[in-house]
């Protein structure tokens, strides 16, 4: 393996980092307090732009340019944590949430300084029950230890940081649904422009940014822009944690150099496949990527590699599936969530969602028809990028992929009027 | 944490208003125009006559982005944009029409078409849908749809008007944007999510806005239907006539459509400067009394203490004798006009003044004194960017409910404060501050405002007299809006805004009657001291007061009163009575059995606003003519024609128009006659008022004693009249009740619910008790003008009164309940239990 020292996951599996004390023997808050004592927060908006940190969210936004966004109108300023992971296949958020909550902590109250937010906002998925325990915990220790509040560590500035709690609706990570959950309101997306740099929470100016990236900022700040932007591709380095599900040997979340090949990710980092198994299709961004296959393993995993692929490294969810698994079954499981998670603004992916899933469930009952399979392979170019937000994005992209790649399991579906793969129960999809 | 309150919650500017005036070109479908920068890609395409196909944007609001079916291509953008929302910039071309653009719009008629029912055969939208028709503009010829359809709930009754078919619905939204931007009431929503997405209310309870019917219009499909309107026919078979609603002083712009010489529906009819494209439910649904066997449909005489069905002739021949008889003694009076048209109103006092040769005319049938102030008329518009809104008393949710849609707007949207000064706090839509102040005090009140706000800021007054003169001088353009009840407290409102319009305040004043025309009434002089054009008469006749008093003294030998119910509305209830008892004489032209007719000799049955031609001049003194949309009954006439005839009758043939475009030429050459005799003169005379303020001393509140002070307050759908008689209006019919403060509700042993009755001076009123603190302690707010609890009973003139409340225990409200049954409701749909 390269020389690669892990980042934001070092020390778990080892120590007890939800400790403050174990976080602070081993380095923790230290950034902080090299922050907020040595560093105005212009130079840490302008360390963070030269380290080319892009969001772990999904997008794959640079966090200093979002930064650097919010209007300089005296307005109060909002700062909210993405930590509603709900991406099929992505895990990395919810590890970092209960395994090390003071790194997430100490990344928050650095950015919030960054960007002269007196108020966070924590938004936890409503499921991670434990993990939302967890932090709650750690911010009574880090209130108690004086990194939050007033006047956080002599430095003048004083943060409160509001836990809100996700009542288990996947739109509602999509940012600004987040916000209109946040008020209190349907969490829907809303229409943009204007963003949320502009208008976000209570209309006021608002960054939102995934766990994971805030997670990345104290180590910017202790070892500098220079150290990050060397890791992997210049345009979008650093560290990233992928999750790898799946058909390999030990799946899991691995934290990885960004731009180094599918290939190794899944050899080096996953074990491989398991024994006597070929590869049949990734998703290297979670559930609302396209897969790549075999032919593409040497694809770098990182933003833009991906993105020349026609698909993404999103959110980091790397799910693998070998050649026992039924790629119709595979794309229904998918379509199906996100027929049930779109939250019905949008004709496309409230319809079109709804339609495709029960296409793909005729299918695979064997029901399906010809004409099912000649409306699967054009429907793609009436229901993505017809949307008011990604989600309705995300329905077709796998489903295209391979049905392009494997037209004739899809077809035989129809011509054996059912699933070919029936007889084999231990496949695994997404 | 804190929540900002302020500009930012907006998320965004209304699509009516570009981001500046800096004109852009833009290259449409290769037309080029113009407009100004920041314009919706929709509107600018609208300024070119191409028109993009919308479903969930809508002029009037907000833009959501939802549907999707107006994505075009922009030229330099890799992806279709929505047009709803994109705003143009310098060089944008734009492409409405190109193969990607049709390929996507044909996607979204797809999708919308996939679970969509079959119902076009049988939908009152058919021939109006924008489904049905952007499907036959730019939808996919087949379908490829391969299963079932899936079901959502059919004819889900959504409240007192709408019906709503889930199926249908497109999810577009306006419906619910609607109640919350433009109702502010946020009570429709949309509940569940995705493909299973359901329109239903916040409280789970029914819709039951005063708005609702809009809702039933900006659907582009057949989803929100209108009870009274439901399979009633199809748009093609409509005619359409151009009309204005006659139910409050706003005067909304709408049109009447008419199928086999019937009224089907009302229908919005934008004018922004009025009604801005909405309409109310009072205005919309109250036309089907027209229909009702309770409509008078040919005059009635008395004969022998009763009435007979009489001819039109001999109805008139019947009232020719007294009224000429009265007229040689001067012993007769006219009331009337406030209902009736402009050229009507002018012909009642041309009636009184040339055939009667009297000026005891008067339009005044209830508290109301004032139409219009004296200066600084407002225009409706000026709310729009008004900076404090003060209201004295009105009621606009209830009395003017258009004119409040904007004042929500301009509260909720564009950061107007309201301020409210009455004798209790009466609901608003949108935040409002309260200044609780005893009726009578209120010229009091202004005067010493005034003074404060000459004086600068000046601690001067009480501590809450300088807090709102703190108000005053620090918004900008002042609003004052007020019911026109209190002739003093009008004056002081006037001097008011005369102090702050010498400190540069934009100033304006909007009087908010009761009756629909009282403003073209007293301009077209009928009033004692007024002839048209607020000309004075030399001789001033009597007051309304004056002639009730006079009638029961004896002293009037007839009454003519056209279009009024006075016996209802009248405050004092107990003089009313006692005048129309004892007047010899008595001519009542009225479309329906109410109860001054009930007592008259001789009953003309009149046409209704949709039979007949004219104008009406509403609350900004604005004239609007409004077309006869459908033929009256056999035997019933105009008021006009009752009018003429009778004049004829009384030997002055020809002094009377009796068609409405002839009276309107000699209105308006009484109006030029007047203008230009009084040249550059703006400051009118006022209408002569009594003076009650002695009357309502008397009856000082006992708060020992099971004595209650007792304020009126009006209903959006009380009244006598049409909205007694309408089925269209009887679902959301209050009910009689008096809202009482919870410490009085202790002293007086009432829970809400218990049957109260309230005795005062003219006798007693049976109610439903709530309790409520909205209610000052020692005072009852009882719904007014309501024919089965005529709360003028308690009252005196002043508009005010007192009573005594007493429990009704379970037998005497069975008695009371068999006993009360004098008055007839409304006929075809039962009276339904709607609360407040
Ligand atoms: C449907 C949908 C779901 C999303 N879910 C998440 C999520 O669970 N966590 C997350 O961080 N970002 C999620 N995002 C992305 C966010 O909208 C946003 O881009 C991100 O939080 C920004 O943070 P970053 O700049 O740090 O990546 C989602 C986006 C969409 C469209
Ligand atoms: S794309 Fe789907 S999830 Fe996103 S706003 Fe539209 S309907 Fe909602
Ligand atoms: S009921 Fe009509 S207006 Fe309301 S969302 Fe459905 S289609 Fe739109
Ligand atoms: S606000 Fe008045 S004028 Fe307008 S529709 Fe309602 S009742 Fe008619
Ligand atoms: S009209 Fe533009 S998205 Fe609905």
């Amino acid at each position: 393996m390269a020389a690669f020292e892990p980042v934001l996951t070092k020390g778990i599996g080892e120590l007890d980092l939800a400790d403050i004390d174990v976080y602070k023997q081993h380095g923790g808050f230290s950034a902080l307090e090299k922050a907020l004592k040595e560093m105005t927060p212009e130079a840490i908006v302008g360390e963070v732009s030269a380290s080319n940190l892009r969001g772990r969210g999904g997008a794959g936004f640079p966090t200093g340019k979002k930064w650097s966004f919010l209007p300089k109108d005296g307005r109060p300023r909002y700062l909210v944590c993405n930590c509603d992971e709900a991406e099929p296949g992505t895990f990395k958020d919810h590890m970092l949430l209960r395994l090390t909550p003071f790194a997430i902590i100490e990344g928050l109250i650095i950015s919030a300084y960054a960007i002269n937010a007196s108020h966070v906002v924590m938004y936890i998925r409503g499921e991670f029950l434990e993990g939302y325990r967890i932090f709650k915990r750690a911010l009574a220790a880090a209130s108690a230890a004086g990194y939050l509040g007033k006047d956080i560590m002599g430095s003048g500035f004083t943060m409160e940081l509001i836990l809100h709690r996700g009542a288990g609706a996947y739109i509602c990570g999509e940012e600004t649904a987040m916000l209109e959950s946040i008020e209190g309101k349907r969490g829907e997306p809303r229409l943009k422009p204007p963003f949320p740099a502009n208008a976000g929470l209570y209309g006021m100016p608002t960054v939102v940014n995934n766990v994971e990236t805030l997670c990345c900022v104290p180590h910017i700040i202790n070892r500098g822009a220079g150290w990050f932007s060397a890791i992997g591709p210049p345009k979008c380095p650093g560290p990233k944690i992928i999750s790898v599900s799946g058909n390999v040997a030990n799946p899991g979340n691995y934290e990885i150099p960004m731009g180094i090949s599918a290939r190794e990710l899944l050899e080096e980092y996953a074990g491989g496949l398991l024994p006597g198994r070929r590869l049949k299709a990734i998703q290297p961004g979670g559930g609302s990527s396209a897969a790549i296959f075999e032919e593409d393993l040497n694809v770098g995993i990182d933003f833009d590699s991906l993105a020349a692929k026609k698909t993404m490294l999103g959110s980091g969810g790397f799910v693998v599936m070998d050649d026992r698994t039924c790629l119709v079954r595979a794309s229904q499981t998918l379509v199906r969530f996100f027929e049930h998670e779109s939250c019905g603004q949008c004709t496309p992916c409230r319809e079109g969602g709804q339609w495709v899933a029960r296409m793909v469930g005729r299918l695979e009952a064997g029901e399906g028809s010809v004409n099912d399979l000649r409306v699967l392979g054009v429907i793609n170019n009436t229901i993505t990028g017809t949307n008011l937000c990604p989600l309705g994005d995300s329905i077709m992209p796998f489903l295209s992929s391979v049905l392009r790649r494997f037209p004739e399991e899809f077809a035989a579906h129809v011509q054996q009027a059912g699933c070919p793969f029936q007889k084999a129960p231990e496949f695994s999809a997404a | 944490m804190p929540i900002p309150k302020g500009p930012g919650v907006q998320r965004s500017v209304s699509p009516l208003q570009p981001s500046s005036h800096r004109l852009v070109n833009v290259i449409i479908d290769g037309n080029a125009v113009s407009v100004p920068e920041g314009t919706l890609v929709v509107e600018a395409a609208k300024a070119l006559g191409t028109s993009v196909p919308v479903y969930c944007y809508h002029p009037k609001m907000d833009p959501v982005g939802l549907c999707r079916i107006c994505l075009v291509e922009i030229e330099k953008m890799p992806k279709l944009q929505i047009a709803c929302s994109t705003r143009v910039s310098e060089g944008m071309v734009v492409h409405t029409m190109s193969e990607r653009v049709a390929e996507a719009r044909r996607g979204v008629l797809e999708f919308l078409l996939l679970n969509h029912p079959l119902d076009c055969p049988i939908c009152d939208k058919g021939g109006e849908c924008d489904l049905q028709d952007f499907t036959m503009s730019y939808g996919p010829g087949a379908s490829r749809l391969n299963e079932p359809k899936l079901h959502k709930p059919k004819a889900v009754d959504l409240g007192p008007t709408i019906v709503l078919d889930e199926e249908r619905c497109i999810l577009c939204r306006r419906c619910t944007r609607f109640d919350a931007e433009i109702a502010q009431e946020r009570n429709l929503v949309v509940v569940e999510r995705g493909h299973r997405s359901l329109i239903g209310t916040e409280n789970g309870g029914a819709y039951t806005s005063y708005f609702s019917g809009n809702t039933t219009e900006i659907c582009p499909v057949g989803a929100l239907t209108s009870k009274p309107y439901r399979f009633r026919s199809r748009p093609w078979d409509l005619g359409h006539t151009d009309s204005i609603c006659n139910q409050c002083p706003v005067g909304c712009n709408f049109r009447i459509d008419t199928r086999f010489g019937r009224i089907m529906r009302t229908f919005t009819r934008e004018n922004t400067s009025v009604d801005d494209g909405w309409i109310c439910d009072r205005g919309r649904y109250t036309f089907n009394y027209l229909y009702q066997p309770s409509r008078l449909r040919q005059p009635l005489v008395r004969r022998g203490g009763e009435f007979v069905a009489a001819s039109f002739d001999e109805a008139i021949a019947a009232s020719a004798g007294p009224l000429a008889a009265a007229a040689q003694t001067g012993r007769v009076g006219v009331i009337g006009g406030g209902r009736l048209s402009d050229e009507e109103a002018f012909s009642l006092q041309r009636f009184a003044r040339q055939v009667l040769h009297t000026n005891n005319i008067d339009h005044r049938a209830g508290a109301q004194r004032l139409a219009s102030p004296a200066r600084y008329q407002a225009r409706l518009e000026d709310l729009d960017d008004a900076s404090l809104i003060l209201i004295f008393g009105a009621l606009t949710p209830e009395q003017a409910p258009i004119l409040d849609l904007r004042l929500r707007r301009a509260v909720a949207r564009r950061h107007a404060k309201l301020l409210f000064v009455g004798p209790y706090r009466p609901w608003f839509a949108v935040p409002c501050n309260y200044i609780e102040y005893t009726p009578g005090a209120i010229g009091d009140l202004m005067n010493q405002l005034s003074d404060v706000v000459h004086h600068g800021r000046e601690e001067k007054g009480d501590g809450f007299v300088s807090e709102i003169a703190n108000e005053l001088v620090g918004a900008e353009k002042i609003i004052a809006i007020h019911n026109g009840r209190d002739a003093d407290a009008a004056g002081a409102l006037d001097r008011l805004m005369d102090t702050l319009h010498q400190y540069d305040h934009p100033v304006g004043i909007l009087v908010v009657g009761s009756q629909a025309n009282s403003r073209g009434a007293e301009a077209a002089g009928c009033i004692p001291n007024l002839s048209p054009a607020y000309i004075p008469v030399d001789d001033p006749g009597m007051t309304t007061h004056q002639m009730l008093t006079a009638a029961a003294e004896g002293k009037l030998d007839a009454l003519f009163i056209a279009g009024a119910n006075p016996a209802l509305t009248y405050p004092d209830g107990l003089l009313v009575r006692r005048a129309l008892d004892s007047v010899p004489f008595l001519a009542v032209a009225e479309q329906l059995m109410t109860e001054t007719a009930a007592v008259a000799d001789v009953v003309f049955a009149a046409s209704s606003f949709a039979e007949k031609s004219g104008h009406l001049t509403n609350l900004e003194g604005r004239r609007q003519a409004f077309k006869a949309a459908v033929e009256p009954p056999v035997g019933v006439f105009s008021d006009l024609q009752i009018f003429s005839a009778l004049a004829s009758a009384l030997g002055r043939e020809g002094v009377i128009a009796a068609d409405a475009d002839a009276a309107f030429a000699q209105l308006r050459a009484a109006e030029d006659l007047i203008r230009r005799a009084r040249g550059g003169q703006t400051s009118l005379p006022r209408p002569q008022t009594d003076d009650v303020s002695d009357l309502h001393s008397g009856d000082a509140v006992d708060a020992t004693h099971h004595t209650l002070a007792i304020i009126p307050v009006p209903r959006l759908y009380g009244g006598g009249g049409a909205a007694a008689y309408d089925p269209g209006v009887a679902p959301m019919r209050p009910e009689p009740f008096a809202v009482i403060h919870p410490d009085d509700a202790v002293r007086l042993g009432l829970d809400s619910g218990d049957r109260v009755q309230l005795s005062g001076r003219g006798g007693s009123i049976e109610v439903e008790a709530k309790i409520a603190d909205q209610a000052p302690p020692g005072v009852a707010l009882v719904l007014a003008d309501m024919p089965q609890a005529p709360v003028n009973r308690l009252l005196d003139a002043s508009g005010f009164g007192s009573a005594t409340a007493q429990k009704l225990r379970a037998e005497e409200r069975l008695r009371g309940e068999l006993g009360s049954s004098s008055v007839a409701v409304g006929d075809g749909y039962a009276a339904a239990g709607a609360g407040v």
